[in-house]
């Protein structure tokens, strides 16, 4: 860690003076460079220096790709496979009858459709637990960001420490103070502790210092306008990207959370997607339960589309609100 | 006294949370009989049949002012869990709880299920099959009522036995089993496995308890630990480790992961010793041995004995916090004596009541559902042979008042052993210290004799 | 602001304070809650089977997060490099296993690892080999690569995107002077990725030694009880609280963890991610 970090100083070096120049340059053509950038964003970024590409570094990279696609192939074979096949075939070649369909409609039919129930449970988290949590983490960060008060870095402590805290350690006292309140058992329980993302928080924060300059808030404040109407038409356009890349994260952490909703949890309709499908994992280490780990598969299958789907489709957003949260030195 | 300053500083600037630990103390006994005809229960218990859905209509049917509204936990761990959570938070726990058996005694030490001879539960003991009966007693008081039993039986793949030269039905003592198993090595497949996991503590209770061993004998607040001094538990240790030392066991593969499920069905696992309720699980996990499979009555450690021995099982009970008592014990009544237990019976479980192990219909071997299970085993009548063994009589066990504990413990303590990183003895006698560690800190008179 | 600091409070603050009270007692079973003061945290620091398993993830950290982030570094700057064929299937193809659920991901991997009927033990059936990826020795390693593999295009996604707002007019001026390829590599590129890699250290390190979900769900498809109840400390302190009626002593544990993990986490990077906070 120490050495890298004095390497690259030691390099920084030589090419400083290089450095110095073109910061001068770069206030100069600033206005030039944003609209490069944003073209670049649309084209990709074409390396001026270097447009070639290479095969070797193509092939090489492939393998890394291979790696990470790979586990995703062995779920889709499996989806295809009856319980029996599933126990009796090579894991990675086709069972002896193709039961995608099948299996898809028994997981939205078996014990009367509850897997379907399930994927709204989670939904409904979703959409009211994230987006809460990306509510709260924007008016967060943006109120750290943007007003100075004594005590941030008191804050900023306060937040990593608690993320320090490990989790399992946190559930029982968040279980008992929530069962004194009388939600556990209710959807209250899973939402709650959902709407906190300190990571969001820190993502919100950054990216507001950077994103919003101070001085375009003291000349909104100047014209006579207020704090809230500040935020909502001068800050919250140049957030957005930000924003989506928070509520990313956060759809994320509350689609997969699998711990918080086994404490709190205990009506099988009120179930997310991954308690439900770990339930119907275990039903084949019961004693006289069923086996159905195709239903668990396909299922699986079934809860990671949407995940995957929404990062296809807000990949251009969370690309660039992820670049504003990590830059800087 | 610092340290006590401290703690009111600390109490008095955390005010929520000390009123919730306040909650969390005292065992709330806020619980009542309540109407016995009117009542909304909550029910806690896992749903392996598939039919608790109908069993609770029909009992809503018979009873029209009460309703019950299930909450399936998955699986009897996460019950556990779950109850333990609603008790340290006071409030929150069902009115009717499916328990595994062995957790039953730590629950009524702590106060936290109803005595059920309060309702006359003590009266119909002879109703159920001794083992389970007794597995679920505290103080000589019933603190839950058995839904389904698990006499302990030899299970074998007829197809692998056949090629080693062994007949099953002639495998009648322990010695016995252990001369099939060098037979079956022979072949390549293992006799059985055991890898000494959590997975594989109930059986561990099972058998030992059949040698007639006391690991440990409760009394009150007095527990006594005797881990490798006891006559019985010498004889389980010098058997199996005479297994794991002629790798007679496949010791990599532990009970119920995925690798034992393919196992069973491929032939290199050639037979299981475990509860009656395991058909249905063989049925679905082992498919590609249909016809192979065949049960037996578990072999004896001495000759000529019909010793039995309880592996898993379940029970209802109902929790101290419960406000109706009285509706849910007429809930409980349906479920392990009246018509809902018969409704289990035909979807897979296994009963412990006497009437329906002894009916012409459980053993009727045209019924749809025996039908299959028959076939499944080569056209042997599955119920009557296990019928047979749930009436042979049980050997006195307890749990201990920490069973939870003992259970993970063992798993930590006693697979070295299997691994042949240490011997049974010496995995044993770490166990049984760690036992008695665990039980002075809750606070018992714990004396380990070895 | 004050939103999030409420719920913050409610959901954060307040179970931690709480967790600390209750690290000062002991419940038994027999005799009840009594004050004990510092003997959870006494006790704690004579349990070999805790500082075995802090042991366990301080490996594991120190051997994982370098190989993730090394990855997802290289990967980040072979997407940025431009010379790739395909980029934007690579740049997704990297990322997607972010959206798997643990419970998922772990099923996947520890049946692949399987030695008699997973991948491994259709390639030792290949190749003649006996290797066992699920032996005590090197299962900490297999486990390492499933969490390399959920979360390496998670930071490769950070870096990336830190190197994508580099000026473009900087790699002009650069190839101007007559800088190579590496040099710019060594002397723009690397520079940038220090502020990224403050926020992913830390994240990482917490991450690893907060290590449950995967080996949790492996338990009992590994064989032999390796995967032991104190196997991390997170699963030391679940298998306390849940199995072993020890809330209290558990209550401490986490305590000591967090205080620990909050230590070296500050030791490694909080400096820089300070500094970026100005």
């Amino acid at each position: 860690m120490t050495t890298a970090t004095k390497n690259s100083e030691d390099v920084m070096h030589s090419p400083r003076e290089v450095r110095k120049i073109e910061r001068e340059h770069e206030r100069k053509v600033a206005r030039d460079e944003r609209a490069e950038r944003k073209r670049a964003r649309k084209s990709g970024f074409a390396n001026v220096a270097n447009p070639r590409k290479s095969t070797l570094l193509t092939i090489v990279c492939s393998i890394f790709a291979i790696y990470c696609l790979f586990p995703f192939l062995y779920l889709i074979i499996n989806a295809t496979k009856t319980q029996a096949d599933f126990t009796s075939t090579f894991g990675l070649g086709f069972g002896k009858t193709f039961a995608l369909w099948d299996n898809i409609k028994t997981v939205f039919t078996y014990q009367d459709g509850i897997f379907g129930r399930w994927f709204l449970n989670t939904i409904f988290y979703v959409v009211i637990g994230a987006g809460g949590a990306t509510l709260l983490a924007i008016m967060g960060g943006y109120a750290l960001a943007k007003f100075r008060f004594p005590g941030r870095k008191a804050i900023f402590a306060i937040i990593i420490g608690a993320i320090s805290v490990p989790g399992i350690a946190l559930a029982v006292p968040q279980f008992l103070l929530f069962a004194k309140l009388g939600i556990t058992n209710t959807p209250w329980a899973m939402i709650i502790p959902s709407l906190v993302s300190p990571f969001g928080l820190y993502l919100m924060w950054i990216f507001s210092e950077q994103a919003v300059p101070t001085e375009l808030l003291e000349a909104a404040r100047v014209d006579g306008a207020g704090e809230m109407r500040t935020f909502f038409t001068v800050s919250l356009p140049l957030l957005a990207p930000g924003i989506v890349t928070c509520a990313l994260f956060t759809i994320v952490a509350t689609w997969n959370n699998y711990f918080l909703p086994l404490i709190m949890l205990k009506d099988a309709d009120w179930y997310p997607l991954t308690i439900g499908l770990n339930q119907w994992k275990d039903q084949a280490s019961t004693a006289g339960g069923q086996a159905i780990q195709n239903l668990v598969i396909t299922g699986s299958l079934i809860t990671i589309i949407p995940l995957v789907v929404a990062f296809l489709l807000l990949q251009k957003y969370w690309q660039s609100g992820l670049a504003a949260g990590a830059v800087k030195e | 006294m610092a340290a006590h300053r401290f703690t009111r500083v600390l109490a008095s600037a955390v005010a929520l949370a000390t009123l919730v630990s306040m909650a969390a103390c005292g065992n709330s006994n806020s619980g009542s009989k309540g109407d016995a005809d009117k009542a909304e229960l909550v029910f806690w218990g896992w749903d392996s049949g598939n039919s608790m859905k109908q069993l609770i209509a029909d009992f809503e049917k018979d009873n029209p002012g009460i309703t019950v509204k299930f909450n399936s936990t998955g699986t009897a761990s996460n019950t556990q869990t779950a109850l333990t959570n609603a008790i340290a938070a006071g409030k929150g726990a069902p009115d009717v709880v499916m328990l595994e058996d062995p957790t039953v005694t730590q629950f009524a030490v702590t106060n936290d299920l109803v005595d059920l001879s309060a309702y006359g539960a003590d009266k119909e003991a002879d109703k159920f099959a001794s083992g389970p009966w007794s597995k679920l007693q505290y103080n000589n008081k019933p603190y839950a009522m058995p839904i389904d039993s698990g006499p302990e039986m030899l299970f074998y793949n007829k197809a692998v036995f056949d090629k080693a030269g062994v007949d099953g039905e002639k495998i009648k003592t322990w010695d016995d089993y252990y001369e099939a198993a060098k037979k079956v090595r022979k072949t390549g497949a293992y006799m059985t496995n055991n890898s000494g996991s959590a997975m594989e503590y109930q059986p561990f209770t099972a058998q030992a308890w059949q040698a007639g061993a006391h690991p440990w004998k409760v009394d009150g607040e007095k527990i006594t630990i005797d881990m490798t001094n006891d006559e019985g538990m010498k004889k389980y240790i010098d058997f199996q480790q005479k297994l794991i030392d002629e790798d007679l066991v496949n010791t990599q593969i532990s009970n119920w992961s995925d690798e034992w499920n393919r196992s069973l069905n491929d032939g290199s696992l050639a037979s299981l010793v475990i509860g009656g309720w395991m058909p249905i699980n063989l049925m679905n996990g082992a498919p590609d041995q249909k016809g192979n499979w065949r049960v037996t009555q578990l072999p004896q450690w001495n000759e000529g004995d019909e010793v039995s021995a309880e592996d898993g099982g379940s029970a209802l009970a109902i929790t101290s916090q419960s406000k109706n008592q009285a509706a849910a014990y007429k809930f409980i009544q349906y479920m392990t004596l009246g018509n809902g237990a018969k409704t289990m019976s035909e979807t897979g479980t296994f009963p412990a009541l006497k009437s329906i192990l002894n009916s012409d219909s459980f053993t009727d071997p045209n019924t749809e559902s025996n039908k299959k299970t028959n076939e499944f085993f080569g056209g042997q009548n599955v119920n009557k042979i296990l019928a047979e063994a749930a009436k042979r009589p049980v050997n006195e066990f307890q749990y201990l008042p920490y069973n939870a504990f003992a259970q993970t413990e063992f798993g930590d303590d006693i697979s070295p052993a299997y691994g042949k990183k240490k011997t049974l003895k010496e995995a044993f006698t770490e166990y049984g210290k760690k036992l008695t560690e665990h039980g002075t800190q809750q606070g018992y008179d714990v004396t380990n004799n070895g | 602001m004050w939103p999030f600091a409420a719920v913050f409070m409610f959901v954060f603050i307040i179970p931690v304070l709480y967790a600390i009270y209750i690290s000062f007692f002991q419940n038994r079973m027999v005799g009840g809650n009594r004050f004990v003061g510092f003997a959870n945290y006494a006790r704690l620091f004579q349990d070999p089977l805790f500082w075995s398993s802090v042991g366990r993830v301080a490996l594991f950290t120190v051997v994982q997060v370098p190989i993730m982030l090394g990855l997802a570094a290289l990967m980040a700057l072979a997407l940025d490099s431009m010379k790739l064929h395909g980029m934007k299937f690579f740049r997704i193809s990297s990322f997607l296993p972010y959206a798997v659920p643990a419970v998922v991901s772990t099923l996947i991997w520890a049946f692949m690892y399987g030695t008699k009927y997973g991948l491994v033990g259709s390639l030792n059936s290949w190749l003649g080999t006996h290797i066992n990826v699920l032996s005590p020795d090197v299962l900490l390693a297999a486990i390492g690569n499933i969490n390399t593999w959920e979360y390496t295009g998670y930071n490769m996604l950070i870096f990336y995107s830190a190197l994508s707002t580099i000026p473009h007019s900087l790699y002009e001026a650069a190839s101007i002077d007559g800088a190579s390829e590496w040099q710019i590599v060594k002397s723009i590129k690397l520079p940038e990725l220090k502020g990224s890699l403050a926020i992913t250290v830390i994240f990482s390190i917490i991450g690893s030694f907060q290590l449950f979900n995967e080996p949790s769900i492996m338990q009992n498809m590994v064989p032999g009880n390796v995967i032991t109840s104190y196997y991390t400390p997170n699963m030391y302190a679940y298998s306390l609280s849940f199995s072993g009626g020890q809330s209290n002593y558990a209550a401490a544990l986490a305590i000591v963890m967090a205080i620990i993990t909050m230590a070296i986490a500050y030791a490694v990077q909080l400096r820089s991610m300070k500094e970026q906070m100005k």
